[in-house]
This record gives structure tokens, C-alpha cells and sequence, in this order.
């Protein structure tokens, strides 16, 4: 069988470029393109053959391949084989690619093992000096919007090696040394040739997919097909990863960048279908360092999924994600959900710390004992105060209406920040000011004009934090409520 | 039997005997009409039997849905009857899912009849039984799967009743033919349903789709009353839930007056359970002890409670509402009812206020005391301390919600009430 006559006049010169290839996979984007006699897809050319016919070329390539293949080997190498063949019908480049230089599966599959192996070390060994910490340190909490130049390049890089990654665009300027500067830099984000290909194995999705990624870190991208077991990791990795996270968090504090990664891992975990104290513990760990730095809608995510882990018998920390859940409950103002969980409660739920404190908590606010409140506010067990942190404001602003109400004509500044559980009569002071009472905030002297204290007209101040606290329950709104 | 009956629902437009008819459990016909043919002959029997039908009024599809239907139906009483009698084990596997699964193929069928067979409006209690027993054999058979994993019978019973439902609501014929008298019926046993789904927001759904086309609805009055009173309690308790306490009070009292009092008291205890806690919201008013007299279900769940509130006992509160937590929490009234914890303490303070001869400044120290008291409970429990700045800030939640009049004078340590009506409401 003839190859189409435009194919054959070139050759294989441009066909170095297979030699490049780092990893697996089929032909590399862009590189049996540059022959530049034609920029149509050569899909035609595959089509127009049929997909049950192969060329000659290929069938020599199959035959090369099980020349020297031991009985061990064969089962890998066949599935490896038809890995390759599959992929080069399905992008039509069946024709098209030049089989003679094609790398034997064997290589491939050594070429994997290597790269697994070093990445692997290398991750592992050079810890904290690695230069993706570096890229990544680019995202900071209060910086968000800014984005470095190395980020935004590594941005447009990741697109661009996206879209190019189709075998129908075939024009792709970027000189050799470039490409592979190019996939060098991309690989450090990313353990695998930058090539969001389909999978090649018929998915099966009864069972669960088993990664084969050897890299520890790995930014989060929202799947939008079948994973990719080259992408993924596996659970021996997976715990390797938590570790480093852990201790990345304790020294570096940088939060986007935990969250992205405990997200992966998440994901991770998911396409893996494991379920198990593992998985328990990377919920709870990214739970409650949501939770340090706010951040409820991740929380949340976390908190649901837990719920589901406990409820299949997984062990965990129960009790207290328990008592954070009614502290969540309280703050969204979720009354129907908390009058089910109430109903869940056993009596050994009950007796625990923080399920205690979250109930407490709960009757203080039923009846606005705001004293009691802020009490607990200020003794809650673990993550609770974050947690109470989220409605505090509100719940500040409405004890205050009340004091107001019913306090004449002042009263001490002090008594205000002791009954809202404020740290000091200076924090109590911004907080008033930061809530449009700063008119009201008067400093008192003796006949001598020594200062005596600070006072808080409460009888004026009373409609201005009547309309303040309005505001602030007006708006209890998270992404990810469940 | 059951054809000569049939026959005569349908050419006599006997609408109770329709309905009653296709009560798959109604022994009164179950039996012999399950063993009256087989699965092989049915069809051409109930072909036989209601050859005559088009003299009835029915159109050839009517008549032929109708014929479907029959045969449906026959499938369930059969899948009923056959287990009970030929084994003497409980049931077979399956068995409520097989009957519930036939069931459903009933509820296409009536449904197809109505919508397209040119069913009449007398015949909607064949709708109503339809799906009386749709949801009952989906629970059933929820029931008897519930280890396994599979997708609730009663959701999916839940999406067919709905088709059920707007079938009523949006049918357009002239008012005496129409299907919207149904309305109430169906949009009660769709809230039955969400209700033992625990889903109250699907419930709201219902309300909503009530509100957008109820405009051409007849008005409420006109529906059977049992369809009245089903429907307000609904919408009260719904409306309890969500904490509009004034509408739900106004829907259950409507309810309750609607419903006739040789009714069985269940309904009546149905609905007090939740006006009662409403109007305590709403009036912090608690009912006196005659209205437990007939209804002794109430009176555990309601006596303790009410007369904690009634003497200002806090002790006596707290115990009443730990003591019936789970039944409370279970009619998802633990919360409301918690809140009338105000109302304890208004009475206590209300006391304190008449033991002081209605002083107008009164020292905090002796609400304090007052508290500590009725912590402590009748039995000479350990007298509780409170802190002097927990009782201020529940003096000061009292004269914020309005419940005293005045104002805490911190430097003085004192209380000053309002000298017309320190407790407003309640006579001083």
C-alpha cells in the first residue's frame, strides 16, 4: 500500500523530533508537520484508506516490536502497542507518521520508568528548593489579582501547548531548542508531556483507575474528561504528597498555593476511587486550614465530603467536624438542616467537647445571650473560633442592638468590649468606628480634665446599629451552601 | 363482581364506587377478582367485559386506555394476592417493589386517560386511589429494600404524582368539566410525600406552581372540605417551618376550625401541635388546660412545658424540653418551642416586678436572685449563681424584643421600669 504521494516526497526529515519526545504516548503535536507541503489535516489521507487497513510501514513496526520481546515482557508491551496504534488512528496520523522511526514500545515504557523514577527522587530530595515552589510562590493571599510575569507566561504557555496539542494545527514555529526548553518548563508543573490526550485504554469505569504519576505536587485543573492515569497519582505517592504539604503549610503559610494543591490531591483521590483513613485525614487537614484562613466555601466542600466518609464507618475526627458542622449551621442560619442534625445527635455526640461548645453555643443565640456568647466565643475547643468567627460581626452588631435598646443614656466602652468578647478597649473602639458609631464615642474627664473613660451614647447610637445590624444579617451567602 | 360494579361506576358516573374499585386492597373485590382469570386471558376478559362502554359516553381511546388501564390494575391485585395466599412466609423478595413497579404502570395509564382518553372530571377519585396507592406501595417497597443502595420507590413515586398533579392544575376545559378540582387533592398527597421525603423545599415548589396558575382556580371554599383542611394544615405547617409564624397560625386555624369535631382527634392533635407553638410565638400566650382535655397526646407533650412557661419556673423548662427533646425534635418544633424561653423569663421578671409592689427601680441584683431561684428548681435543687452581667444581658434582650418596658441603669445598678406598663400584655 502506497503512502499519499505528498508524504512520500518528504520523507522522514522533519521526523527528528520524535527523538524529543520525553515520555509516551503518541507522535508528538507538531512534529511530523514543519514538512510544511501541506497545513490541511492529513485525516483525509487516513479516511480515505479506511480504518481497518494499516500501512506497510506500521506492520513492519508491529513486527519489529515482538522480534526480541520476552513472554514477561509481552503482556505490557501489547498493551503499550495497541496504546500507540489506537492513539495514531484516532488523531488519523496512522498514515501519516513515519513507522520506520518510530520508537519501540519497549522504549516508551522504559522512558516512563526512568523519568517516574528521578522525577520521583528529585521531587523528594530537593524539598523546599524545588522551582515549582518557586513558580507557585507567585500566588499569594493578598496578591491575588497580580500576577507575575513568570505566572502569566507559564499561563499562556499551558493554553498554547494546549490548543496546539491537536494534530489538525499543524504549523508550529517554535524552534526545536525552544520546544524543548519549552517542555522542560512546563514539565516541572506538570509530571507528564503537556498533552491533555484522551485516554487510550476503552475506559472501564467499574473499575477504579490506578495513577501513574510519580510526581509529588501537581496543580488542580477541574477534569473535564476521563482522567488520565498518566496524571494521576497513587496512593503511596498521595501520602508522600500530604507530608510535604504539611510541612510546607507550617513553614510557608501560603494558602493559594495549599489549597490548589490539597485540591489536586482531592481529585486525585476521587478518580482513584479510595476511600479510607487517608482520605479522611486530607479532608480534615484541608478542612481546618480552610477554616484558619476563612475560606468556608472550601470548608464546606471538605465538611460534606467527610460527612459522607464518617457515615461509611471511616474513622476520623468525628466529632469535632460535628461540632463544626452546627457552627456552620448557625452561621448560614440553616434551620431545617440543623433541626435534622439535632435529630441525629446520640447521646455520646452530645457528650463531646466540641459538639458540646457548638451546642451551647446554639441555645446562647437562641435566646441572644449575647454574655454567653461571647464567652464561648473566646474558650472554643480547636478550630471552633474560626469558624465563629464568620458570624461574630453579626452577632456583635446585634448584641450591641440590644444594648442600645436598653442601656441609658451611655455606658463604658469597657463593659461594651467585655460583653462582646473583644481582646481590648482599643479593638472595641475600631470595631465601633468601623461600624459608623464614631460620632457616638465620647471621652469623659473629671473637673480636673483628666481623662475618665470612654463612653458610648447609646440612646442616639441606637438606630444607626439598628440599621447596621440589618445589614450585616442580610447577608449570609456562600458558594458551595449545601 | 368487580365488572358488574365497574360497568355500573362507569355508565351511572358513580364516582365513590370508581374510586373505591380501584382500591387494589379492598378485599371486597381483591380476591375474587384476582382469581377470576389469568395472565394470559385478562386482556380479551376485560375486553369482553367492557365491550359496551362507548354507549357509556367514552370515545374509542377512552375506551381503549380504559381497557389498559383494567388490565394494569388486575396485574397489581393480582401480584397482591398471589404472595399472601400461596406462601406462608412473610413475602417473597421483591415482592413490594414488583407490586409498586405494577402500580406505577396504572399511574401512566390513568394518567394517559385523563390526558388523552377524554376522561371525564366526575372520574378524578379513580386518580385519587391510583395514587393513594402508588405512594404507599413505593414506601412499601422502600421499606423492604432499604439495604440496598437503589434510588428511592418514593422519589420516583414522588415525579409521577407530580405529573398527577399539574394534570389537575393546568387543565384548561371549562371549569364544571374540569380537572382542577383535583387540584387540592393531589397537591396534598405531593406534600405527604416531599414531607416523608424531607423536603420541604419541593413542598414550596408545589406552592408556588399553586400560586402562578391558581388565579383560575375556583375558589377554595367550593373543594371538599377534606381537601380544604388537608391542604391549610399543609400550608400552615410548611409556613411554620419557614418561621412565618402569623400565616401559619392563620392557615392551621383554619384548619382546625374546618375540620369536624366528630373527626377522628387525631387531625385535631395534628394540627395543635403546631399551633400551639405558633401562637405562642406570635401571642406568647399558652394554652390553658382545658384544651388537653380530649386530646391526651397533647397534654404529655405540651403539659410540662406550658406550665414551666406559665409559673416563670426555668429549672422546670429546661427539664420539659430535654425530657421530650427527641418527640420535639422529631415534629420539628424543638427549635420554636426553645424560644419561648423568653417567655419564662418575662413571667420571672414579671414576678419579681409584683413582689416589689410594681416598683419602678429595681435593683438588678434582685432579677439575679430571682434567676438563681428558678434555676434551682421547686425541689430545693443547688441554687444556681449567675453572673450580675448574664442577667443584664438578658434584661436587656427582654426590653429589646419588647417583652419589658424601661431601661438598666448601669451606674445604679438598677432597672427602671415603665410606671403604665412595665410588661406589656400582661396587665402591669
Amino acid at each position: 500500500m502506497a503512502a499519499p504521494p505528498w508524504r512520500s516526497s518528504t520523507g522522514g526529515v522533519s521526523y527528528t523530533a520524535v527523538a524529543a519526545r520525553r515520555t509516551l504516548g503518541g507522535p508528538k503535536p507538531g512534529s511530523h508537520a514543519p514538512n510544511g507541503t501541506s497545513t490541511s489535516s492529513p485525516a483525509p489521507a487516513g479516511s480515505s484508506q479506511g480504518r481497518t487497513t494499516f500501512p506497510d510501514k506500521l506492520k513492519q513496526y508491529v513486527a519489529r516490536t515482538f522480534e526480541d520481546c520476552t513472554d514477561a515482557e509481552k503482556p505490557q508491551v501489547e498493551a503499550e502497542l495497541k496504546r500507540i496504534i489506537t492513539d495514531a488512528f484516532n488523531e488519523k496520523v496512522v498514515w501519516t507518521v513515519d513507522w520506520d522511526k518510530m520508537p519501540l514500545p519497549q522504549q516508551f515504557i522504559a522512558n516512563r520508568e526512568n523519568e517516574a523514577r528521578s522525577s520521583g527522587e528529585a521531587r523528594l530530595s530537593k524539598g523546599d528548593t524545588s522551582p515549582t515552589r518557586r513558580s507557585f510562590g507567585a500566588f499569594s493571599l493578598g496578591d491575588k489579582k497580580r500576577k507575575s510575569p513568570e505566572q502569566s507566561e507559564a499561563k499562556k504557555l499551558e493554553k498554547r501547548i494546549r490548543s496546539d496539542n491537536s494534530y489538525s494545527s499543524p504549523s508550529d514555529e517554535l524552534s526545536q531548542s525552544d520546544k524543548e526548553k519549552r517542555a522542560r518548563r512546563f514539565g516541572l508543573n506538570n509530571p507528564t508531556p503537556p498533552s491533555p490526550q484522551p485516554s487510550y485504554e476503552p475506559v472501564d469505569t467499574s473499575k477504579p483507575l490506578v495513577g501513574r504519576c510519580m510526581n509529588l505536587e501537581k496543580r488542580y485543573l477541574r477534569l473535564t474528561s476521563e482522567a488520565d492515569p498518566n496524571t494521576v497519582r497513587p496512593l503511596h505517592i498521595l501520602k508522600q504528597t500530604l507530608e510535604l504539604l504539611k510541612r510546607k503549610w507550617r513553614t510557608e503559610q501560603n494558602y493559594a498555593y495549599i489549597c490548589d494543591q490539597f485540591k489536586s490531591l482531592r481529585q486525585d483521590l476521587t478518580v482513584q476511587h479510595i476511600k479510607n483513613e487517608f482520605t479522611v485525614s486530607v479532608y480534615e487537614i484541608h478542612a481546618r486550614i480552610a477554616l484558619e484562613k476563612g475560606d468556608l466555601g472550601e470548608y464546606n466542600q471538605c465538611q460534606s465530603q467527610l460527612a459522607n466518609l464518617y457515615a461509611e464507618g471511616i474513622k476520623g475526627h468525628k466529632y469535632e467536624f460535628k461540632g463544626y458542622r452546627i457552627l456552620y449551621l448557625i452561621h448560614t442560619c440553616n434551620r431545617a438542616d440543623m433541626n435534622d442534625l439535632l435529630a441525629s445527635l446520640t447521646p455520646a455526640e452530645k457528650a463531646d467537647d466540641h459538639v458540646k461548645h457548638a451546642l451551647d453555643v446554639r441555645s446562647a443565640m437562641s435566646v441572644n445571650n449575647y454574655h454567653r456568647l461571647f464567652k464561648l466565643y473566646l474558650n472554643a475547643p480547636s478550630m471552633g473560633a474560626y469558624l465563629m468567627d464568620a458570624f461574630v460581626n453579626r452577632e456583635r452588631l446585634a448584641a450591641l442592638s440590644a444594648i442600645c435598646k436598653a442601656y441609658r443614656p451611655d455606658i463604658d466602652t469597657r463593659f461594651v468590649a467585655e460583653e462582646l468578647g473583644f481582646e481590648g478597649d482599643h479593638d472595641c473602639i475600631t470595631w465601633l468606628i468601623e461600624n459608623g458609631g464614631e460620632e457616638f464615642i465620647k471621652q469623659t474627664t473629671d473637673e480636673k480634665g483628666a481623662p475618665t473613660g470612654i463612653r458610648f451614647l447609646t440612646s442616639k447610637a441606637a438606630a444607626t446599629v439598628e440599621a447596621a445590624k440589618g445589614k450585616a444579617f442580610h447577608k449570609v451567602d456562600i458558594k458551595g451552601q449545601v | 363482581m368487580f365488572f358488574t360494579d365497574l360497568r355500573s361506576a362507569l355508565v351511572g358516573q358513580n364516582a365513590l364506587l370508581l374510586g373505591t374499585l380501584f382500591n387494589p386492597t379492598n378485599s371486597d373485590y381483591s380476591r375474587s377478582f384476582a382469581y377470576s382469570s389469568n395472565a394470559a386471558q385478562i386482556n380479551e376478559v376485560v375486553r369482553r367485559e367492557l365491550g359496551s362502554l362507548r354507549s357509556a359516553g367514552f370515545t374509542n381511546n377512552g375506551k381503549e386506555i380504559m381497557i389498559e388501564t383494567v388490565v394494569a390494575f388486575w396485574n397489581v391485585v393480582y401480584e397482591l394476592e398471589r404472595s399472601g395466599v400461596t406462601t406462608h412466609r412473610e413475602h417473597d423478595e421483591g415482592y413490594w417493589p414488583k407490586v409498586y413497579a405494577a402500580q406505577r404502570t396504572v399511574m401512566g395509564l390513568v394518567c394517559r386517560g385523563f390526558n388523552t382518553g377524554g376522561w371525564a372530571n366526575w372520574m378524578l377519585p379513580m386518580l385519587y386511589s391510583t395514587c393513594r396507592y402508588l405512594r404507599e406501595f413505593a414506601m412499601a417497597a422502600d421499606d423492604e429494600d432499604s439495604k440496598a443502595e437503589n434510588a428511592s420507590s418514593l422519589e420516583d413515586a414522588a415525579r409521577h404524582l407530580n405529573k398527577g398533579f399539574t394534570l389537575c392544575l393546568s387543565d384548561r376545559a371549562p371549569l364544571p368539566e374540569s380537572r382542577k378540582w383535583g387540584t387540592y387533592y393531589m397537591a396534598n398527597i405531593l406534600f405527604k410525600t416531599y414531607f416523608k421525603l424531607n423536603s420541604i423545599t419541593l413542598s414550596k415548589n408545589v406552592l408556588k406552581a399553586l400560586e402562578a396558575l391558581g388565579k383560575d382556580l375556583p375558589p377554595i371554599e367550593q373543594f371538599p372540605k377534606s381537601h380544604i383542611v388537608t391542604f391549610k394544615y399543609y400550608v400552615g405547617v410548611i409556613n411554620f417551618l419557614e418561621e412565618h409564624y402569623k400565616a401559619a397560625e392563620e392557615n392551621l386555624l383554619t384548619a382546625l376550625q374546618l375540620c369536624k369535631s366528630t373527626a377522628s382527634s387525631r387531625n385535631h392533635q395534628l394540627i395543635l401541635t403546631y399551633l400551639i407553638p405558633a401562637h405562642l410565638i406570635t401571642t406568647h400566650q399558652v394554652p390553658s388546660s382545658d384544651l388537653f382535655r380530649n386530646y391526651p397526646r397533647l397534654r404529655t407533650l405540651f403539659g410540662p412545658i406550658t406550665a414551666a412557661i406559665r409559673s416563670g419556673n426555668l429549672q422546670a423548662f429546661e427539664a420539659a424540653l430535654e425530657q421530650n427533646e427527641d418527640e420535639y425534635v422529631k415534629r420539628r418544633i424543638y427549635l420554636t418551642l426553645e424560644r419561648s424561653r423568653d417567655i419564662v423569663l418575662r413571667n420571672l421578671f414579671r414576678k419579681v416586678f409584683l413582689i416589689s409592689n410594681k416598683s419602678t427601680r429595681i435593683p438588678v441584683e434582685d432579677f439575679r436572685k430571682a434567676m438563681g431561684f428558678s434555676l434551682a428548681g421547686k425541689n430545693g435543687g443547688l441554687r444556681k449563681e449567675i453572673e450580675a452581667e448574664e442577667v443584664e444581658c438578658l434584661l436587656a434582650g427582654m426590653i429589646y424584643k419588647g417583652l419589658m418596658k424601661g431601661y438598666i441603669s448601669r451606674d445604679y445598678g438598677k432597672v427602671v421600669l415603665s410606671g403604665t406598663s412595665a410588661f406589656p400584655g400582661t396587665g402591669v
